[in-house]
């Protein structure tokens, strides 16, 4: 449909929504628990089920996030060079939020079934989930707000970037909101600042995993653009990745801190939850260096103009965030036990 | 460099949004305590288990169960269903059989949405007269219930095959309109 080709790096999505999944899996094996005698255990398709659905919802929110975010990156002054690489990231991130929003939705029907072992899943049950747990209403305005960035982007496929960038970008993070208030976050005393903590998590690793998605898939091989938005997005990056870091540790130790039965440092080790913060730290400096790497030896060669091996340091980097995904997605489901 | 400020403007509108949004205290239950305790030896059956938790329970019918499996590892010995009182869960229970130990396992929903189950043991030390409950109060009170919110419910896949038509259907349907595009 495109009348310009233009070179994609498509496969580097990929390793990032399979990697994502590994992560769930690996997680759901560190997390798993032995079935309670007497109590009836949901389905296997909704146990497995719920955590792949949470997280391709995940990987459809950070794709939608950073390609609505890549306009922003490139910047306005090279129209002529940008719009073909627009016009496809306009396209998937369309797709992307349709799917955004399915998921939220499917995950929804999940939740409720999990709450209801044994039993098939109404409508009315459905409803009912909506009306008592906070988490089926958070979801609900998930999938409104992705509906919401699936129409915006539908309309900029048609209008082009007449849509303002910042208002898909905005419409695509406020859309990452609702679920992280009803994730963990205790109601102790720090409450409020655990919440706005979170959010500010959950934003940060958004901007920067799909940011750097967006840029690499489709800048990579077009070197002005690269040399425009990589300085850019490498600002970005380095704030994400300060957020990330502090809001991650500051939660992860709330939550273990208010564990009634484990002092914090043995709490690291010895519960299923505290192994995962701790794979996910690992993640984190593996990160941290290789962000380092792109941005003092590769980013050089790229301001320049000369080809380097981006694609591959930044496909291991989108490997590592994916991983983290997949065991966020079990982090904020699995008890401090 | 004014995208990038431009970009930034719209993260912190979000957050602004985030924290005027900031929803009700939501957390994940843990359990605190128990009677009987955990581990805990009696000489003669509690009248009725007790589960604490650190924060209120999310009440609601059948979303919460506790399950008492005696020492044979087949017989349920609550009464009736799991009742919660703020952060308290308890089951009534029948008089107890064979001395050995008992499984409490219990399953709630958390303030937060997730549901939280665990299991404590205690050991009756000696035998009393009771029977394990007949199978179909066992059925009533932790099996499929026959409520009226569950009638005309469909299995989980037929929801998740549904999902792929509905999002093969939007696919289809945004990439027609978008291809409108000259």
């Amino acid at each position: 449909m495109t009348t310009t080709r233009t070179t994609t790096y498509p496969g580097i999505a990929a390793v990032l929504v399979v990697s994502a999944i590994v992560g769930v899996l690996v997680g759901l094996a560190v997390t798993a628990a032995e079935p309670v005698p007497g109590l009836p255990e949901p389905a296997v398709v909704v146990r497995v089920g719920l955590p792949v659905v949470r997280v391709l919802l995940d990987m459809a929110a950070v794709t939608t996030v950073g390609l609505c975010l890549l306009p922003l990156l490139i910047g306005f002054d090279r129209p002529k060079l940008a719009e073909p690489v627009l016009v496809g990231a306009r396209r998937v991130a369309m797709l992307s939020a349709l799917v955004w929003a399915v998921a939220a939705l499917v995950a929804l029907v999940l939740q409720t079934a999990e709450l209801r072992p044994g039993k098939d899943v109404s409508a009315a049950a459905v409803w009912d989930y909506v009306g008592t747990v906070g988490a089926g209403k958070a979801l609900l305005f998930v999938a409104a707000f992705a509906l919401l960035s699936f129409a915006l982007s539908l309309w900029s496929v048609r209008v082009g970037e007449s849509v303002p960038a910042e208002l898909r970008a905005a419409v695509s993070l406020f859309a990452l909101l609702p679920l992280p208030v009803t994730g963990h976050a205790t109601n102790w005393r720090w409450h409020d600042l655990t919440m706005i903590s979170m959010e500010l998590h959950v934003m940060s690793a958004a901007a920067w995993t799909g940011g750097l998605g967006a840029v690499v898939v489709l800048l990579a091989a077009n070197r002005t653009l690269l040399a425009h938005a990589l300085p850019r997005f490498s600002k970005l990056a380095t704030i994400c990745l300060v957020v990330v870091a502090l809001t991650g540790v500051f939660n992860g130790a709330v939550e273990l801190a208010v564990n009634p039965h484990t002092p914090l440092f043995e709490a690291l080790v010895s519960t299923r939850y505290g192994v995962l913060v701790l794979l996910k730290l690992g993640c984190l400096v593996a990160l941290a260096a290789l962000g380092a790497k792109i941005r003092w030896r590769l980013l050089p060669a790229i301001t320049a103009h000369r080809g380097t091996a981006l694609v591959a340091w930044a496909g291991v980097e989108l490997a590592i965030m994916g991983l983290a995904f997949g065991f966020a997605v079990v982090l904020t489901r699995a008890p401090v036990s | 460099m004014r995208a990038l400020g431009r970009g930034l403007a719209a993260l912190a509108v979000a957050a602004v949004a985030t924290i005027s949004l900031a929803g009700p205290a939501l957390a994940h239950n843990q359990l605190v305590s128990s009677t009987p305790g955990d581990k805990a030896s009696v000489s003669t059956g509690p009248s009725t288990v007790e589960l604490t938790f650190d924060q209120p329970v999310q009440a609601g019918e059948n979303l919460n169960t506790i399950v008492v499996v005696g020492p044979d590892g087949q017989g349920q010995w609550q009464s009736g269903k799991a009742v919660v009182k703020s952060n308290v869960v308890s089951v009534a229970m029948r008089p107890l059989g064979p001395a050995g130990d008992y499984r409490v396992g219990y399953r709630i929903l958390s303030a937060d949405g997730h549901s939280v189950s665990g299991e404590v043991k205690f050991t009756l030390t000696a035998a009393g007269t009771g029977t394990p409950a007949p199978a179909d109060e066992v059925a009533a009170s932790s099996g499929p219930a026959a409520s009226g919110a569950d009638e005309g419910g469909v299995p989980v896949w037929v929801w998740i095959a549904g999902a792929v038509v509905l999002l093969g259907a939007g696919v289809f349907f945004a990439l027609r309109v978008g291809g409108g595009q000259t």
